[in-house]
Parts: structure tokens; C-alpha cells; sequence
């Protein structure tokens, strides 16, 4: 972790320390989102909104689904990146419209219905060791990749990491697109599985494996986390995937049940403020989606820096179908009928 | 006898005048309503010889404001106009005769003197034509002032035809007068104005026929 | 007396707009279903198709139906317009074999999708759903069961096309009525412009010019222009007329005053009291005959220009008569003759007529008999009833006129060949002219043994 997130942390932390038992104006935010990650983006919304006692919940993305539909009283916020789960929820009615001259501007390609805003840009990345271009040429698309593990499968036995699809829904999300892209996915899934690749559960894990020298190369990282960790760790390096390369947003809604929804309102609406946006893409590792905010972090430095072959996830309800259980069921049994081919 | 005579054309203002002082009136003559409403106002005349068609105005109305005072000198009406209505309308209004114009200076002499008549016994109540004279207060006629003996229905008559002597009476009056309404003969009334005929014998006075009309009391004409 | 009643352009506007208001009402309220059918049909259509993909990705294992719900299905169901998204796939006894929502599908709709497919709108979560249900037989390996799929989508969409299809038929709508409208002020402009042309033409006509109408009209305004023609052809006679009359009154007028002007001036030159006399007497029976035929000309005039009947109302011939005879016997004209009414009829005889009129046409009898008949010459008047007519007669023992004068006298001017009396010989042309407007017959005949006997038969008026 940086030390300026940890400053920005205490900070929040003695922000809110400071003012205990503040004016209720209380604001339930049930978010799949490290705190850490994101504090700079809520000590601004308190400062913006210092009215507003800010209660930010962070947790898995499967408990945040569960608590969308389980919990009492229901949150006034949700997020989470589990974008198929946060679509099948609104779809289901659980999400309120928000109508605002913000949430009228957002792009259309990052919102559905007006009730479900997908508020950062996180490019997919490949990550590999300094070492690996040491024994071979580092691969720089998908094809690279899929040839690199079948000539090189002896020297990359075990050293390859990727994304559990069955403990991360991120992961699981991330498959199900790249499937929906090319049939060659599932050759590339059979050589991972001849390489015996190792499964993690979250983009951490699979990037301190890498800095320890565990893994070699890492497949569907989460490129903002991915970017920050290799400035600090100089045997890292990441690779956007030059053929294409599938982009990630968190997703956020009103919880149609919200007990503060003049307090949830204010705070998507700075989510999707071009203050808001600034502070994601200037303070956070995350990326801005919105096309007016100037700076390294931003959707828009991003695809001059890319060019076109970024390919966010389409919020739509085509996502709708990768939570469909017989098509997970099928997608997994084939996962891992591929994964254990050999 | 004083007259008015309310006429704009100076020639016949002319004529009217040369022909009634004769008589022994003094004619007064305006041309103008608005001249002759003032005199009306202060004097009084004994009778008024009343052109309809002025420049200033009507004749009618002056003659309603007249009427409307309660003057009631006699009026006789003199127009070019030949309309029925208005001859009915200056009737209505209370004018005593009506003449046409042009008229002859015979008849305008005759109507003016039966007027004047009229007027005279208004105040004196009794009737009289030449040497004839009837007194409706006492019933009693008198002929060059020597009483004349009458049974009741010729008296009767003598009075009626006095009353309109120089005009036609009608016969039907005539007849209700003596008669009652009763059917009579066509001859009943014939054999009295022949009986009142022979009385009146040289008198200087006549009692003329109109057939299927009436009878007129009238002086002999030379 | 002109009453403006609007303008033909305002009632054009009424009659117009109620009728687009009422039709557009009717063409609104039609275009707004239509667009909705329009609306529906086009979303319908994509539930069907998104049926189909689905069914398409129906498979068999193990005797269970398999789907692997396609994306590109959820797709065409949410539509451009983000609609919320519900699918199920049922299986022959109608357990679920996949679905995202628990919308509940009735036994009922199931039986119905049996046997064609169902579309039907329900309440679900806050919104209301249009669902479309259909049925196919899926061929597996062991099993040959039917399977349901059951899509559906919310409506905002729907409503959205159904407001821009509807917005579209508005606005065209209304483009037509303004152009109607403008359409109409042009058309109204030209349809009046011979009217327009018209009105100029008359009001450029001189006062006197009664020359008939030389103008282009449309068959609406023939009725009109030909009508102010026969107007103008009327007013062109009557003052034809006119001036024939007043060229023929002016020459009857010169002629007495051309003699007493020579009388007079002849009188004048003389220095003695006789001829002064004797010229005096001439100027005064002149200017009496003068005044006559003055008054006379009046009547004929008046008669010609009063030609409406107007003045027609029931009366008692017999008092009218009874009362002019009156009148003319007391007059000093009458003195010299013996001037008397017949024994007349007890009943009343009522006829239709204008009192002033006929009390002319007794005058003038009565003074044509006083003036052509010599002194104590027995002149009488009376009434015979002959059917349904009512005879008026005057007869005198004067000398008569000669038979082949008899037919010209009622002619103006006619004197029955005599130039010795003072008449004009307008008299009986007057008379003839009244008994025309009474609908009367007029007939001069010799009287036995001597004179003349005039009579004027007037219709009897019936109605009490």
C-alpha cells in the first residue's frame, strides 16, 4: 500500500474521529470497494457534504449482494464490481432511478436505466515477472500468450497465475467476456490448466506472488491495482494486452429501499461530479470514466495511451445472462473440463 | 272681425287679404309659424287661415300647440297638398275646415263666413241665417223678427238645418232626428222640408235638394 | 335597411374549424391508438424474436431441457430502451427450468400457450410487464416434451414510441391544418374576388347609368347580377317614363300659360276697360284650368311613382262614396248642376282599395261630368252589386261623347273631341289608371236617352 493512501486514511480515520455523534444525517454505503482504495474519494465527500454522517461498509462482493436483497434496513448504497450480480439486482428492481443533471451527462455506455452508474474505468492486464523476459519473449496479446504457455509449458509449470472463477465473481465475469470474445479462449484455458496454473481469489494475491517470485506471469489482473503496485515493485511489469483488453467498472446504485435517499442521491451524485471523478482519477489508483477530467488516471489518457482495443464490459443486459445458474453451471463445468485436460 | 292669416306666398297672401277685409275683417298676415306662434301667444283672433307647408316648419304643429292651450278660435286649414291624411290629420288636431289649394276666392268666402258664423253663436248660442233666427234655449223660431209658429218635428227641423245652414245636412240625420230610428217611408221627410218650404216662402231664404244626400238652408242668390 | 350579419369569411372560419376540431378530435384520439397498436406491434415483435433465440439454445441432457440463456436474447428484450428483463424457461410440467425473476406464470396462461401463443400484461415488483408465452416441441434424444419459454420486458419503451409516433401524427396534423387554413384565406380570397369586382363596378357607375351590367361572374352570382339588371332595366323604364311624362306635362303646362301670357299682353297694349275685362276673365278661367291641370298631373304622378299597393285596405264603398258625393255637392262647382247619389244598398259593399285613390277617381268622375255637361245638366252616382262585382256609375243627361271617341278617352290628353271646355283630358286617364291598380274595369257607354254613363267595376272583397 502507498504511504499517500495511508495518509489519506488517517485521515478519514481522524476526521471521523473527530467529530463523533455528529448531526444525524446518516448514509449507508454497502461497498465491494477497499476502503483503503477509495478514502481520498470519501474524506472529499465528507468535505463536501460534512451534513452527511458517511457509513462506508466494505466487504466481498458476495456479501454485498447478499445484504442488496437480505438486509434490514436495506443500504442506501450499493457497490460492488460483480457487474452481472449488480445487474441482476437493479434488473430485479432493487435499484431507484436517480434523476439528475449528473446522472443525465454520464456516458450512456457506462449506465443502464439511469439507476445503475458504472463509475470507474479499470482496464483488465496482463503482469509478469522481470525474470520471464530473462527465458522468453513476454507476451503481449492473447495469442502470445496462449503460444507462450503451450512452447513453454515445462518452464512455466506453476508459475502462471489467474482469477478463480469460482471464488471471484470479478474473475468469473472476466472469463464469461473473454469466452464471449474469441472460442480460442478455451485453448487458452486448456494451456493454463496444462501449466497448472494457480487460481487466486483477488488481483493482490496474484501480484504478490508475482513480487515474491511464486508466479512468473499473471493473466486478468486488475490493471489500476496492477499499475500502482508495479511503480513500487520494479520486477513487475505490466502488459495491456495489445489485441484487446477487457475493462472493469464498479458499479453503483440507490437501494430502492434506502432510508436516506436524499443523502444516497447527494453521494452518487458526487460520484458522478467531475469533483468526484477528479479525486478517483488523481487520488485513487482507480481510473475516471468521466471524458472532462484531465490526468494520468483517466479512461480518456488511457485509450490515447491503448488506442482501441479497450473493451469495457458492456453495461447492459446481456450481463444479465452470465448470472443465469444453468449457463454458470455450464460455463464452470466446461472451465473445468478445459482447466483438467492435459 | 280680427283674422289671422299665416301664409309665405305673397301673392295669395295678397288675394286673401283683398278679399276678406271687404267683409269687415282686419287681416293680420304672417309668413313665418315662428312669427305667427308669437302673435298667437299674446292676441287673440276670431279666426285663423292656416297654410300647412312653411319653410320653418308645420303647420300641424302649431296647430297642436294651439289646441293644446285650449285656444279653440277656428282654423282653417289652407295646402297644396292634395293628401288625405293630412286633411284627416288637421281634422284630428282639431282644425274647423279644410280648403285646397288652388281654391276659389267664392269658396274660400263661404267657408269663412260659416266659420265666423259658427264661432259668433258659440258666444250668442243662438242660430241665425238672414232674416231667420232660431234660439235652442227658448225652442222658439222667429222669421224678420216675428215669431213663427211650428209644430215640434218642422221646428226640429228648422234647427237642424240651421245648425249646418251653408253646408248639406245629411238626410239620414234628418230622418233619426224627426223619426227616431224607425223604418219611415222615403217620403216622411220629403213632406216636411216641402211644408218648412212654404213657410219660408220670400224670406230670401231656400231649402235646397241634394238628392240621396241631404238638404241645405241657404240664401237666395240673385 | 343594411344589417351587417358577420362576414362570410368568419362564418367560413366557424363552419371550418368545428370541422377540424371535430375531425381532428376523431383523428387525434385514432392516430394515438394507432400509434399505440404501432408501438406494441414493434415491441412484440421483439419478445417474439427473443423467444426464438432462446429456443434455439434449448438442449436435452439426461432428459432435462438445457438452456444456456444467450446474451444477445437478453438483449433484444431489454431493447434500446433499457427495459427491465424477465425470461423463463418451462419445461412440460411447468417446473422452471430457468428464470431471472419470479414473476408467476398461471396455470392458466400455461394451458393457453398450449395451444397458441399468449401475450398479456401483469403487475410484477412495482411495474407492469407485457409477457408473450410460446410453446415448441424440442426434439431430444429421449424425450419429446414441450417446452415454454416466457419472455418479457417493462413498457417504458412502448410508451416512449407510442409518445413519438403520436407526437409525429400531432404535428403533422396540426402542419395540415395551418396549411389548410392558409389554403382556405387563399381560397376565400379568390372565390370572393368577383364579388370584389362586382361591388368596384357599381360603385364606379354613375348615379344615372342604368345600362345593364357588363361583368364576368361565376354561376353563385348570376342569381344577383341579374337580378340588379332587371333592377336597373326597371329603374331605367320608370324614368323613361318620367321623362316622358314630365316632357308631356311641360308641353300640357305651356300651352295654357302660353295663352295667358298673350291674353295678358294683349290686354296690356289696350288702353281700354272692356278688353281689360274681357282679358281678366280669360287669365282668370286660364290659370283656373292651369291650376286644374297642375293638380291633376300631381295625381298621375303620384299614382305612377306609389305603385306598391301598399295603401290596399278593406273598406265600405258605399260610405266612400256616400261621403265624396257629400263633399262635391256642397262644393261651389257643383251649384250649377243637379249633383245626387242613387238610392244605395243597405249592406255595406266592402272592397280592397286605397281610400285616397278611389276618392280621386270620384273626383275626377264627378268633375269631367260637372265640366262637359251644360248647367242643370242631372248628373248622379250610385252602386249596383252584380255577382261577385260591385258596380260604381255616374251618369249625366249631357250631350255625350261619339262613338269612335269612346275608346280613346281613358288615353291621357283626350278630350273626347272637344276643344270648347276647359278640361285637360287627363280625367279619365287618371280614373283608368286607379281602376287598374283596384283590379276594376272601367267602361264608358252612352246613357239613354241622352249623355254619358261611366262605370268602374271593382271585385267584391269577401273576407270578413
Amino acid at each position: 500500500m502507498m504511504p499517500r493512501y495511508f495518509h489519506a486514511f488517517a485521515f478519514v480515520a481522524l476526521l471521523l474521529a473527530a467529530a463523533p455523534g455528529r448531526a444525524a444525517n446518516p448514509l449507508v454505503v454497502e461497498a465491494a470497494l477497499d476502503r483503503e482504495v477509495v478514502a481520498p474519494l470519501l474524506a472529499a465527500f465528507e468535505l463536501a457534504h460534512p451534513d452527511i454522517d458517511l457509513d462506508f461498509l466494505d466487504r466481498s462482493t458476495l456479501e454485498v449482494d447478499e445484504r442488496v436483497t437480505g438486509a434490514a434496513p436495506a443500504p442506501d448504497v450499493v457497490i460492488s464490481s460483480a457487474m452481472p450480480w449488480q445487474m441482476a439486482r437493479v434488473n430485479e428492481g432493487y435499484a431507484s432511478r436517480l434523476d439528475s443533471a449528473e446522472a443525465r451527462a454520464w456516458p450512456e455506455w457506462a449506465k443502464w436505466r439511469d439507476e445503475v452508474f458504472g463509475f470507474t474505468f479499470e482496464p483488465i492486464v496482463m503482469a509478469y515477472r522481470l525474470d520471464l523476459s530473462r527465458h522468453m519473449m513476454p507476451p503481449a496479446t492473447h495469442a502470445d500468450l496462449h503460444t507462450l504457455l503451450t512452447e513453454q509449458w515445462d518452464l512455466l509449470r506453476g508459475r502462471v497465475t489467474t482469477y478463480s472463477p469460482s471464488q471471484s465473481g470479478v474473475g468469473y465475469t472476466l472469463f464469461q467476456q473473454d469466452a464471449r470474445y474469441t472460442t480460442r479462449f478455451w485453448d487458452l484455458v486448456a494451456a493454463m490448466g496444462n501449466a497448472e496454473a494457480v487460481l487466486e481469489a483477488n488481483t493482490r494475491d496474484m501480484l504478490e506472488g508475482i513480487s515474491e517470485g511464486r508466479y512468473w506471469l499473471g493473466y486478468n489482473l486488475l490493471g489500476s491495482y496492477a499499475m500502482v503496485w508495479a511503480q513500487e515493485h520494479p520486477e513487475v511489469i505490466v502488459q495491456v494486452p495489445q489485441d484487446y483488453s477487457l475493462v472493469m467498472m464498479r458499479m453503483a446504485f440507490i437501494h430502492r429501499d434506502a432510508p436516506h435517499p436524499a443523502a444516497a442521491r447527494q453521494f452518487l451524485d458526487f460520484l458522478l461530479s467531475r469533483e468526484g471523478q477528479r479525486v478517483i482519477a488523481g487520488e485513487t489508483p482507480l481510473f475516471s470514466v468521466r471524458p472532462d477530467v484531465i490526468g494520468p488516471y483517466t479512461a480518456q489518457r488511457l485509450r490515447d495511451q491503448v488506442g482501441d482495443r479497450l473493451y469495457p464490459i458492456p453495461i447492459d443486459a446481456s450481463l444479465l445472462a452470465f448470472v443465469d445458474p444453468q449457463r454458470r453451471d455450464a460455463f464452470m463445468q466446461r472451465w473445468r473440463r478445459e482447466f483438467m485436460r492435459r | 272681425m280680427r283674422l289671422l292669416v299665416v301664409e309665405d306666398d305673397p301673392l295669395i297672401a295678397r288675394s286673401l287679404h283683398q278679399a276678406l277685409t271687404p267683409l269687415g275683417n282686419t287681416v293680420e298676415g304672417f309668413a313665418s309659424h315662428a312669427e305667427a306662434g308669437a302673435a298667437l301667444r299674446h292676441d287673440s283672433f276670431d279666426l285663423i287661415l292656416l297654410d300647412l307647408g312653411l319653410p320653418d316648419g308645420d303647420g300641424l304643429t302649431l296647430l297642436g300647440e294651439l289646441r293644446e292651450r285650449g285656444d279653440t278660435t277656428p282654423v282653417l286649414i289652407l295646402t297644396a297638398r292634395d293628401g288625405i291624411d293630412d286633411r284627416v290629420r288637421g281634422l284630428d288636431l282639431g282644425a274647423d275646415d279644410y280648403l285646397a289649394k288652388p281654391f276659389s276666392l267664392a269658396e274660400l268666402e263661404a267657408r269663412v263666413r260659416a266659420l265666423l258664423r259658427r264661432s259668433q253663436q258659440r258666444s250668442d248660442n243662438r242660430l241665425r241665417l238672414g232674416a231667420l233666427c232660431f234660439d235652442p234655449a227658448l225652442g222658439v223660431a222667429s222669421l224678420n223678427d216675428e215669431a213663427l209658429e211650428l209644430p215640434r218635428r218642422e221646428l226640429c227641423l228648422l234647427e237642424d238645418l240651421l245648425l249646418h245652414a251653408g253646408s248639406i245636412t245629411p238626410r239620414e240625420m234628418l230622418e233619426n232626428r224627426l223619426f227616431g230610428f224607425g223604418v219611415v217611408g222615403s217620403n216622411a221627410l220629403e213632406v216636411y222640408i216641402s211644408r218648412l218650404r212654404k213657410r219660408l216662402k220670400d224670406s230670401g231664404l231656400r231649402i235646397r235638394t241634394f238628392r240621396g244626400l241631404g238638404y241645405r238652408l241657404e240664401e237666395e242668390r240673385e | 335597411m343594411i344589417e351587417v350579419d358577420g362576414t362570410l369569411k368568419s362564418r367560413l372560419a366557424v363552419w371550418l374549424s368545428v370541422t377540424v376540431t371535430a375531425l381532428g378530435a376523431l383523428l387525434l384520439v385514432e392516430a394515438y391508438f394507432s400509434s399505440q397498436r404501432a408501438a406494441e406491434r414493434a415491441y412484440d415483435s421483439q419478445l417474439e424474436s427473443a423467444a426464438l433465440t432462446i429456443a434455439e439454445a434449448v438442449q436435452w441432457q439426461e432428459g432435462q431441457p438445457v438452456v444456456e440463456i444467450p446474451a444477445a436474447a437478453l438483449q433484444i428484450i431489454a431493447t434500446r430502451h433499457q427495459e427491465r428483463v424477465f425470461y423463463a424457461v418451462l419445461d412440460a410440467e411447468g417446473r422452471r427450468v430457468s428464470a431471472n425473476l419470479d414473476i408467476p406464470i398461471p396455470a392458466e396462461w400455461r394451458t393457453q400457450v398450449a395451444e397458441r401463443p399468449v401475450w398479456t400484461n401483469t403487475e410484477h415488483s412495482g411495474a407492469e410487464w407485457r409477457l408473450h408465452g410460446w410453446e415448441f416441441d424440442s426434439a431430444g434424444w429421449e424425450t419429446q416434451d414441450p417446452v415454454q419459454i416466457w419472455v418479457g420486458h417493462t413498457l417504458a419503451g412502448r410508451q416512449a414510441l407510442t409518445g413519438e409516433l403520436f407526437e409525429g401524427a400531432v404535428s403533422r396534423f396540426l402542419v395540415m391544418v395551418l396549411v389548410a387554413g392558409l389554403l382556405m384565406l387563399l381560397a376565400m380570397r379568390v372565390a370572393l374576388k368577383p364579388m370584389r369586382r362586382l361591388r368596384q363596378l357599381l360603385r364606379q357607375r354613375e348615379a344615372d347609368d342604368m345600362r345593364p351590367l357588363d361583368a364576368r361572374v361565376p354561376e353563385e352570382l348570376r342569381e344577383l347580377a341579374e337580378t340588379l339588371d332587371t333592377l336597373f332595366a326597371r329603374q331605367r323604364e320608370s324614368r323613361d317614363a318620367l321623362l316622358r311624362f314630365t316632357a308631356d306635362a311641360s308641353h300640357q303646362l305651356k300651352t295654357p300659360l302660353s295663352g295667358l301670357q298673350s291674353t295678358s299682353e294683349l290686354a296690356l297694349k289696350s288702353t281700354r276697360p272692356e278688353e281689360w275685362h274681357r282679358a281678366l276673365t280669360a287669365v282668370h278661367q286660364g290659370a283656373e284650368r292651369t291650376s286644374r291641370l297642375a293638380s291633376q298631373l300631381l295625381s298621375l304622378a303620384r299614382l305612377r311613382h306609389v305603385a306598391d299597393g301598399s295603401g290596399m285596405n278593406r273598406l265600405d264603398l258605399a260610405a266612400l262614396l256616400r261621403e265624396t258625393v257629400f263633399d262635391w255637392a256642397g262644393r261651389d262647382v257643383a251649384q250649377g248642376h243637379d249633383l245626387g247619389l242613387a238610392e244605395l244598398p243597405d249592406t255595406p259593399l266592402y272592397i280592397n282599395g286605397e281610400p285616397w285613390a278611389l276618392r280621386e277617381l270620384l273626383g275626377n268622375l264627378i268633375d269631367n261630368a260637372l265640366r262637359y255637361t251644360p248647367p242643370d245638366s242631372v248628373i248622379t252616382l250610385g252602386l249596383v252589386k252584380r255577382g261577385g262585382e260591385v258596380e260604381l256609375y255616374i251618369e249625366d243627361d249631357g250631350p255625350g261623347v261619339a262613338p269612335e271617341v269612346m275608346e280613346r278617352l281613358h288615353q291621357p290628353f283626350e278630350r273626347g273631341g272637344r276643344q270648347d271646355t276647359e278640361g285637360s283630358g287627363l280625367g279619365l286617364a287618371i280614373v283608368d289608371s286607379i281602376a287598374r291598380r283596384h283590379d276594376a274595369r272601367l267602361k264608358v257607354a252612352p246613357h239613354t236617352p241622352c249623355g254619358l254613363r261611366i262605370s268602374v267595376s271593382f271585385p267584391l272583397e269577401n273576407r270578413p
